[in-house]
């Protein structure tokens, strides 16, 4: 399995507009992740994790040190060839699940796929196929508030699995779930993980998702400790 | 695409309250603004079609240099030539030669300067509507060339009455001053101040006879079969006619200063276009502004899945051209209802007639929808609602995911 994600001496400082006031949300972070790995990144609130990942998914540029998804250096890319980056290589699973308000169960599931541009079909064949194996295929015509926290977390899962993406980044997804639904949840994208072949990296407290991971990485006031 | 219009169509449902009152707005406007034209247009083709068919027709045709400085040694000699010409004009419905000059009119008690029209009776019936205006006494007829009709006021002023004698007086085309007695057979009442103080009427030939004239005729005067035809028929006739020796002038050179009233008129309906416009454009702008800064969160995850920054740019201009067209459809069916059922039964300022009267319009106005203004309305609305959309789509294109995600 070859290299999917590497960063090197990546640091992200956040600086107060009218203030000298700076919080060094990750210093020198360096790590190397390969195609395949179910990834748990670990630590206390505060400690990083989400800006890590939200750098690895290009949501953010890092304020020194570069990032490389797939061969793509991430923090050399303008806006729009970035968007074009999360679209081809990132899916995004949420800890608030963020599906769009406005679309259906079924059109959230394809929404990406949409943009890369499948077909209509295609699209309806795969969302579909996908929901019925998430066991939400009497929902496909429910907008996100008429479902359950568990039942959009799936959605967003199936979201980001129908994109194909090299990497999934799931920021903390079973925080909102209870412990049961919360537990499903990682055994389904374990499934995905063994059966796709798909790059897996959490953020996480929970020490479930720490057990199932292949490789366990520790953050602590934005250093790797472990 | 589907899918981004889809976002923006239910972008527009999802908050029906704000929606519908952005969408009223946009109508309430365009309503306002189509009926308004339509008032405009019907009061001011009124004002046209009264001012025309009263006294000046749609088009004169007179000696070259009659219309700066009228006077009898611009006389039209050999008219039935001119005639000729006339009749193989296409769009003229009508038309009745004339005598004009200034002259004296003296009764017993008083004297006042009019402009004396010699006219045909018989073809002055199929042009003008004076006969109708003749509200104490007759109008006169073939063979009348003794008699005279007068404005009301004038009569007022001269103290006389239907069956009284007056004298006109003036200086005759050879130069000696001609003066002759006529009856006073009937009292125009026109509700202009031009007609009912200033004219008096006589036959072309008590005129020919008065002014020394022999055949000689100062003026023909013509209606075309519509006032969309004036312009065409002018051309035609510009043809046909030695140029050097007549000049033909449409109602609006004869009359510049109604034509002026017109275009002022335009202006000021361009004026309240432009402000309710301005009122449109806010209401679609706040509504705007206020969706995209409450769905900034939303933004963030489009942005997060992939979605490029023009795609958010466009999701948020159709959403606000859907405001627009919603209220441009609304707008229009009350706007073009109201102007269609307000031009059926007419609007009664009976009120305020007396000011109409003296703009040649009627007490009742029927609105007349103005099409072309109607749809450069509605389109000049839908560009302003793209247009004021942008500044807030590009503001949603150009959020960062991350802060997005975490507003």
């Amino acid at each position: 399995m070859g290299l999917v994600v590497e960063t090197t001496n990546v640091s992200r400082i956040y600086r107060q507009k009218l203030s000298a006031v700076e919080t060094r949300a990750l210093e020198a972070v360096n790590l190397k992740i390969n195609e395949g790995d179910f990834v748990a990144i670990a630590g206390p609130s505060g400690s990083g994790k989400t800006t890590l990942l939200n750098l690895i998914g290009g949501l953010d540029y890092p304020t020194t040190g570069d990032i490389m998804v797939d061969g793509v250096y991430v923090n050399k890319l303008g806006p729009d060839q970035l968007a074009e980056f999360r679209l081809r290589k990132i899916g995004f699973v949420f800890q608030a699940y963020n599906l769009i308000p406005t679309l259906t169960a079924l059109e959230n599931t394809e929404y990406v796929a949409f943009l890369q541009g499948a077909s209509r079909k295609h699209r309806d064949h795969d969302a579909m196929s996908i929901l019925r194996d998430l066991g939400l295929e009497t929902l496909l015509m429910r907008k996100p508030a008429q479902l359950s926290g568990g039942q959009q977390q799936r959605v967003a899962v199936a979201r980001a699995i129908l994109a194909h993406p090299k990497v999934i980044l799931a920021d903390e997804p079973t925080a909102n779930l209870d412990s049961h639904t919360g537990e499903e949840l990682i055994d389904l994208m374990f499934r995905m993980n063994r059966n796709l072949g798909m790059t897996f990296i959490f953020s996480t407290h929970d020490k479930m998702v720490m057990d199932k991971a292949s490789t366990l990485i520790k953050l602590h006031d934005g250093r790797i400790c472990e | 695409m589907l899918t981004f219009i889809r976002i923006a169509w239910r972008n527009v449902v999802r908050n029906p309250g704000r929606s519908l009152i952005t969408t009223g707005a946009v109508a309430f406007g365009l309503a306002a603004l189509i009926f308004l034209k339509s008032f405009v247009t019907g009061a001011d083709q009124q004002m046209i079609t009264n001012y025309t068919d009263l006294l000046i027709g749609h088009i004169q045709v007179h000696r070259r240099g009659f219309q700066n400085n009228m006077g009898l040694d611009k006389s039209i000699s050999n008219p039935s030539k001119l005639a000729r010409a006339l009749l193989s004009v296409p769009y003229i419905r009508a038309w009745a030669p004339r005598v004009k000059d200034f002259a004296l009119i003296s009764s017993t008690e008083s004297s006042a300067g009019v402009l004396l029209m010699g006219i045909e009776p018989a073809d002055e019936r199929y042009l003008s509507s004076l006969h109708e205006r003749v509200r104490v006494g007759a109008y006169l007829n073939k063979g009348d060339d003794d008699k005279v009709v007068i404005g009301r006021q004038l009569a007022e002023n001269l103290r006389v009455g239907v069956g009284d004698k007056v004298v006109l007086m003036s200086q005759a085309a050879d130069g000696s001053l001609s003066s002759a007695a006529f009856t006073v057979a009937g009292l125009l009442d026109a509700g202009g101040e031009e007609i009912d103080k200033g004219l008096a009427l006589i036959t072309l030939k008590a005129a020919q006879d008065l002014f020394v004239l022999d055949d000689k005729i100062s003026e023909i005067a013509i209606e075309t079969t519509s006032l969309d035809d004036v312009q065409e028929a002018v051309e035609i006739l510009k043809n046909k006619i030695d140029l050097a020796q007549f000049e033909v002038l449409t109602w609006k050179e004869i009359s510049p200063m109604t034509y002026q009233w017109l275009k002022f008129d335009q202006v000021f309906t361009g004026l309240i276009l432009v402000i309710v416009l301005l009122i449109v454009s806010t209401g679609i702008l706040n509504t705007i502004l206020m969706s995209v800064l409450e769905r900034k969160h939303e933004f963030g995850i489009m942005s997060a899945l992939g979605t490029k920054p023009d795609q958010i740019i466009f999701v948020v201009t159709v959403e606000s051209f859907f405001l627009g067209a919603l209220g441009c459809l609304l707008g229009g069916l009350v706007g073009v209802g109201l102007s269609y059922f307000f031009g059926a039964c007419g609007i009664d300022l009976s009120s305020i007639s007396e000011a109409l009267n003296s703009f040649y319009i009627g007490s009742v106005i029927r609105p007349k929808i103005d099409a072309a203004s109607t749809a450069l309305y509605i389109c000049v609305i839908l560009m302003v609602s793209i247009l004021v959309s942008m500044a807030p789509a590009r503001r949603a294109g150009r959020l960062k995911p991350v802060d997005a995600l975490a507003g």
